[in-house]
């Protein structure tokens, strides 16, 4: 009698946390994907020149790159 | 004021689920009492309110997650790569081995960067953790584990720390000396304690907080100096795989991902779960934000790579070929986020065009899975680590 009385306010309490986390998500504040795609595009654009792996920069700025071609042993 | 002192219990049975747990020490009405953290939460859940019952909770959740549905559908105006195609097409990256690390004798299951864009830290399967000297390939520091499967570590943002951990349930923090003689192992301090592997760690913004995930299905946020539990993550409902830290302009909050395919944003203050993503169709190997802390990236073993972005709420980006059929089991942006270095079991890493949704090149030379993949703090490196033994150095 007593375990199944715990057992169902176990559940009780799991549902109400539930319903707290959701009521929770459900009130955040959204955007519209056109303006958050433009802002990740506009972080890109802003940025891409300083990013060696994508620009490529010459041997002589990157310590891993040697300055004459090497053998892959 | 008080001169009394506390045994403060930082791991042991919780008062009320006597399951042996890190716990947080509280007050009820003067009495100290011992519960670990999901006990805590709970206990602020107990009883009905007026006209409550399981059945009206049932309800109200079904509406809830309707409303959620419907509300993110709503702003899902257009999809990225469509507002995508006006930039220009990216050629194939002229990316290719620069070093090979060998050293492991097994596995090697993580690595992480130095801020100092050189060293490196990496650990394995066979519990051994080792700091590279990335430039000249010398090994700096060697420090042996009594456990195996060291799965997580980690670079102190001083350079001065690594922390390390796996199926030992623990995170250990090991200051690093300048004695090379120096037993390093004999120094490590147990910080983290979870009741099941460690999967994952992180420090925050100094050396003073850790942050690590288990396959207990927490997060955990700890104090190093005391080893004390500062804050604790419940929400997933299976193994967490995964954490990454915010950028730090973007202020305390961190993504994790785990095997109930979820990913979870979490504010570090209060231990809520902010934000919830659960578009993957199984286990999530990996996450990492995005360099404007606006948006993240997860991998998983779906075969698929997914981008989400936290304004919009929702996934905006899926990153997968028919030819890719093997799990993605990690995750990194370059600098500026255009690209994103994929991590697979079929041995290979796919360089993504994050806004276009294209695969921009293919990096071969692993000779086994591929097991974590990290750019280097100033962008200039890709290191990746694999179950062949090795870290290779791209650039």
């Amino acid at each position: 009698m007593m375990s199944s009385k715990a057992h169902s306010s176990n559940n009780i309490a799991h549902a109400r946390r539930t319903v707290q986390q959701l009521r929770i998500e459900a009130s955040i504040e959204r955007i519209k994907v056109s303006k958050a795609s433009a802002d990740l595009m506009n972080y890109c654009s802003e940025h891409a020149r300083n990013d060696p792996l994508l620009m490529g920069i010459p041997a002589s700025d990157n310590p891993f790159k040697d300055k004459k071609p090497c053998t892959i042993l | 004021m008080c001169d009394q002192t506390f045994v403060a219990v930082t791991f042991g049975p919780c008062d009320s689920c006597s399951k042996a747990s890190p716990l947080m020490n509280i007050y009820i009405k003067n009495e100290p009492i011992n519960y670990c953290s999901f006990c805590v939460e709970m206990m602020a859940c107990q009883g009905l309110q007026k006209g409550e019952t399981l059945a009206s909770l049932k309800r109200e959740c079904d509406n809830l997650k309707k409303k959620l549905e419907e509300e993110r559908g709503k702003l899902n105006d257009v999809e990225l790569h469509q507002v995508a195609e006006k930039t220009e097409v990216l050629g194939a990256l002229s990316v290719k081995t620069r070093r090979v690390l060998k050293g492991h004798g097994n596995k090697v299951l993580c690595m992480d960067w130095c801020k100092d864009r050189r060293r490196l830290v990496s650990s394995s399967q066979d519990g051994k953790v080792i700091v590279w000297d990335a430039f000249t390939l010398n090994k700096e520091h060697g420090i042996t584990l009594p456990c195996t499967w060291v799965m997580a570590c980690a670079y102190a943002p001083s350079g001065c720390a690594v922390a390390c951990g796996g199926l030992d349930n623990k995170c250990s923090v090991v200051p690093l000396s300048l004695d090379k003689t120096e037993n390093l192992a004999a120094k490590k301090k147990s910080v983290a304690m979870h009741t099941n592997y460690v999967s994952g760690c992180t420090f925050t913004n100094s050396d003073m907080q850790l942050l690590t995930c288990s396959g207990d299905g927490t997060c955990a946020l700890w104090d190093v100096e005391s080893g004390q539990l500062l804050q604790s993550f419940h929400g997933h409902t299976a193994d967490v795989l995964s954490l990454d830290l915010a950028p730090s302009e973007t202020g305390n909050t961190f993504v994790s991902g785990g095997c109930d395919k979820k990913a979870n944003v979490w504010d570090m203050r209060s231990g809520q779960n902010i934000q919830s993503f659960e578009s993957h169709e199984s286990d999530i190997n990996c996450v990492k934000y995005y360099p404007s802390g606006d948006a993240f990236a997860s991998a998983s073993d779906d075969a698929t790579c997914r981008f989400y972005d936290l304004r919009a709420d929702r996934e905006v980006a899926v990153y997968q070929k028919d030819s890719i059929i093997f799990g993605a089991s990690t995750v990194d942006f370059s600098l500026s986020g255009r690209l994103l270095f994929a991590g697979y079991n079929d041995y290979t890493i796919n360089a993504w065009d994050v806004l276009k949704g294209t695969r921009v090149s293919v990096l071969f030379g692993h000779e086994n899975r591929i097991s974590r993949v990290r750019v280097s703090p100033d962008g200039t490196a890709l290191c990746s680590a694999s179950w062949d033994n090795t870290l290779r150095i791209w650039a």
